[in-house]
């Protein structure tokens, strides 16, 4: 790339001061929360989606790659540039611009924080359903981007289930929408197939969300075990009882630890897992089902209980399930997140091989899990200093990732591939599945410079 | 193989021959690999196919003047796998939805998939996939889109694919599990499906309310929207100049009880007078009644804002006269029966925030459609892709 004549003309469409182009600048948007570092050529702040666009055309004419970025909270390495491409920074385009109460929509800009949206609707008393963790920092278009879940997904399900339209830059430059407020466009589910393409068919640049009125009354109990298997255990019981919770999630003591030393929620120390379970919806028989609750978890040996006994009880006891990954990045300098999933009934199963796993390549290993829907989030806790750790670190995530394959599951429930993952993407998918992926990517981006590298593992040259 | 997967014709014949379809010949596979060898043989003769279930929304796709082979796909029937612990289940493309809620019915303390498109006793899991149908209770449990865990299918080469899998979260490679929704066999024939299941609830009724004009209507469904109670599905018909409105409620006991309650004292403001009926038969029945027409109508699908939904009725109820149309109120969809050339182009006009999208329509009616996606979408998305993955054309064009 021609850094001088490219940035100019980036300056031409974004300002002089919204271009990033020095060294010490672009060093900064050449990684993000995963391991992988690659090399921006450029970084542009947009403000609106003409600029994207323009951007966009640009650079496919120039045959110049380009990456959109929201927070780079995705954990697999989606968001960083690999072949010094241009960065397209969205946290400028961070605008509610409508709360269509009415028609029960949101249309929001991608750079706006999950967080921040739901504050803005809780005030009118309805709620987003998809909430990562990183629900503080994560940005909308980033979880277009990546499909993003969340605890209360068990119920409710993923982004891909409550975005129904977006504006969306075509890798071309054309400006169109996909979707809209109402349901159902004609054709092929191209939402939900940009939903999850973390930024290879497309950059969303104003999206249109489902909202929901929120429910009359929300419980939310913690649980204490003696073990893993006896809360994953209250898991099964539960679903198998008819009973659909808002959310199940479970920590092992590795991470409750790490979060009392940093949140102070109140969890036990000597606690080999807590299990957080939360009911929402009509007040009427939701006592009832938490009384059937408490016994299935005496039955399966929990140690304690506790019902949250207000809303500032509930958010302590939920701050401790959001700040897991923040508390456990204090133990060692860095940490991988292996973001497999099975079929809820395997997770025993899944975690006896964790653990295994782990006394094989010497790493510690924390467990902070979506229970309810089987999605694990194995930490591996390393110090990327250490080569031969980092090279450990690698092959357990990989064994981690094929346990999760092995047992009926998959390799990311809600962290997507980026370029940490590319290479289990055989472990689920068979040649001709992703010879249909790649045939997608090649029809709408024939360039290929729409986040290259990402999602869909190269070709293989055939040997003669 | 073609001894064995060769029908005379029957009922796919029939039906395309009504809608202006020329179709020469019919193959009924009742194996996967048998539907893998007719697909490979059209690529290689260079064969036009058309996958066909039960029929109920043929039109959902670009219907060709003319197909080669009519692939009927009611022999690829049966449960394949049912994980009642996880909750889902695998389940061959040409079964019915009342074959499969019959086999769910009848497992443990009894489960349901709660897909309620119109011709549930004809419709296959796999036409209702291709052509994205539902009914009133996507309101509750979402479209096809959100109860679809994963898909097998047969490309146009006749090569085995498969995407998505067992589990609710999955974000590993494109999500083709919901590309495909709404393809209409256009990319892909789908030979199986992997489906979220449900327990059946504890509590089911149905409320029915009349209001005496369209602003009362309005007024309350969107005090409905606002409220706390939560609809399984919601239909409102036009009868005689006044909304009929059907409510279906289901849960816990205590709170169907509840929701009854309310939902009338609710109306009852607006002028909506009615009455509660507790069961899930008379649940279920007052819903099919609701939805379903009399005969092969032609019909469309018609999509708004949620809050356009009852002007929009009422203006299709003018155009269409005795012909039946129905709202599923709170999902803003309205199914038109007995639609031709004249109902279609003002159905254009009230869904100008919105799309009509055809389910059964003769041919001449579809050739003068005109483009069903924006010009951007078409040439830039759909068309590439299609020619990437069916280059010789051997699937129904892509809308």
């Amino acid at each position: 790339m021609e850094k001088e004549h490219v940035r100019d003309a980036l300056q031409g469409i974004v300002g002089k001061k919204n271009v990033l182009w020095k060294d010490v600048d672009l060093t900064v948007y050449s990684y993000d929360a995963g391991l992988v570092k690659g090399k921006a050529g450029l970084v542009a702040f947009v403000d609106n989606s003409d600029q994207v666009a323009q951007i966009v055309s640009f650079l496919c004419k120039e045959g110049i790659s380009y990456v959109a970025r929201g927070s780079g909270t995705n954990l697999t390495g989606g968001t960083v540039p690999l072949d010094g491409g241009v960065v397209i920074e969205f946290s400028r385009m961070n605008r509610i611009l409508e709360i269509d109460i009415e028609n029960e929509r949101v249309v929001v800009e991608p750079g706006i924080y999950n967080l921040t949206v739901q504050n803005a609707l809780a005030e009118k008393g309805y709620y987003y359903a998809p909430d990562p963790a990183s629900q503080k920092a994560s940005s909308m278009g980033g979880n277009l981007g990546e499909n993003a879940g969340g605890p209360h997904c068990l119920k409710y399900g993923v982004t891909s289930n409550h975005v129904l339209g977006a504006e969306v830059v075509l890798p071309n430059g054309e400006k169109t929408w996909i979707g809209g407020k109402a349901l159902d466009a004609p054709g092929p589910d191209l939402m939900g197939l940009l939903v999850g393409s973390e930024g290879t068919l497309g950059i969303a640049t104003k999206i249109v969300c489902r909202i929901m009125r929120s429910p009359e009354r929300v419980l939310t109990m913690l649980c204490i075990y003696s073990s893993v298997e006896a809360a994953g255990q209250t898991v099964s019981d539960i679903v198998a009882e008819g009973i659909i919770p808002a959310t199940l999630e479970i920590m092992d003591n590795l991470v409750i630890r790490a979060v009392e030393a940093s949140v102070h929620a109140g969890y036990p120390l000597d606690a080999e897992a807590v299990l957080l379970i939360e009911l929402d919806g009509l007040t009427d028989g939701m006592d009832e089902q938490m009384k059937r609750i408490t016994e299935i978890c005496e039955k399966d040996g929990v140690v304690s209980y506790r019902l949250a006994k207000d809303v500032n009880e509930r958010n302590i006891l939920w701050a401790g399930r959001r700040g897991a990954f923040g508390a456990v990045a204090r133990l060692r300098p860095a940490y991988l997140v292996c973001d497999g999933t099975v079929p809820r009934t395997e997770l025993p199963k899944a975690l006896s091989e964790v653990k295994k796993i782990s006394e094989k390549y010497r790493v510690p290993i924390g467990n902070v899990f979506h229970a309810g829907d089987g999605n694990l989030h194995p930490l591996i806790l390393f110090d990327d200093r250490d080569a031969d750790e980092v090279a450990r670190v690698h092959k357990a995530g990989r064994e981690i990732l094929k346990v999760c394959a092995d047992l009926g599951g998959t390799i990311s429930g809600e962290h997507g591939i980026g370029t940490e993952k590319l290479r289990e993407m055989s472990f689920v998918f068979k040649d001709g599945d992703i010879r249909m992926m790649r045939g997608i990517k090649q029809a709408v981006d024939p360039k290929g410079l729409c986040n290259p590298g990402k999602v869909i593992p190269r070709e293989e040259a055939r040997p003669r | 193989m073609k001894e064995q997967a060769t029908t005379d014709g029957g009922a796919p014949f029939r039906t395309l021959e009504s809608l202006g379809v020329e179709a020469r010949h019919v193959e009924r596979p009742t194996k996967e690999r048998e539907a893998q060898q007719v697909l490979a043989r059209a690529f290689k003769e260079k064969l036009t196919v058309l996958p066909v279930g039960g029929a109920t929304a043929i039109s959902a796709g670009t219907l060709p003047e003319r197909v080669d082979i009519v692939l009927d796909m009611t022999g690829m029937e049966g449960i394949a796998h049912f994980d009642i612990s996880n909750l889902n289940m695998t389940v061959l493309a040409g079964t019915t939805l009342n074959g499969i809620n019959e086999f769910l019915a009848g497992q443990g303390n009894g489960f349901f998939l709660p897909l309620d498109p119109p011709f549930s006793e004809r419709a296959t899991i796999g036409g209702v996939y291709a052509s994205n149908g539902s009914g009133p209770s996507r309101l509750r449990y979402g479209a096809v889109r959100d109860q679809v865990l994963g898909v097998r299918g047969i490309d146009a080469q006749g090569g085995e694919v498969g995407f998505g899998g067992k589990t609710v979260k999955n974000v590993s490679g494109y999500d083709l599990t919901k590309f495909l929704i709404g393809s209409a066999g256009s990319l892909c024939l789908i030979t199986a499906a992997i489906m979220r299941v449900y327990p059946l609830p504890a509590a089911s009724s149905i409320c029915e309310v009349t209001f005496p004009a369209i602003g009362e209507l309005e007024k309350f469904l969107q005090a409905l929207r606002s409220s706390v109670l939560l609809p399984s599905g919601v239909t409102v018909e036009q009868v005689l100049g006044a909304f009929r409105v059907l409510s279906a409620f289901e849960g816990h006991p205590l709170a169907v009880e509840r929701e009854n309650r309310d939902f009338l004292s609710l109306a009852g403001p607006f002028g909506g007078k009615g009455e509660a009926k507790m069961g899930r038969e008379v649940m279920e029945e007052a819903i099919r009644g609701a939805i379903e027409p009399v005969g092969d109508a032609m019909a469309i699908k018609v999509t708004v804002p949620l809050s356009e939904g009852p002007a929009t009725l009422a203006g299709l109820k003018d155009l269409a006269g005795p012909a039946k149309t129905v709202l599923f109120a709170g999902n803003g969809v309205i199914l038109v029966y007995g639609a031709d050339e004249r109902i279609i182009d003002g159905a254009k006009r009230l869904a100008a925030h919105g799309y009509v999208a055809p389910i059964r329509l003769h041919r001449s009616l579809l050739s003068t459609w005109g483009p069903r996606v924006n010009p951007a979408l078409e040439q830039i998305v759909l068309r590439p892709i299609k020619e990437k993955l069916d280059p010789s054309g051997v699937f129904p064009p892509i809308l």
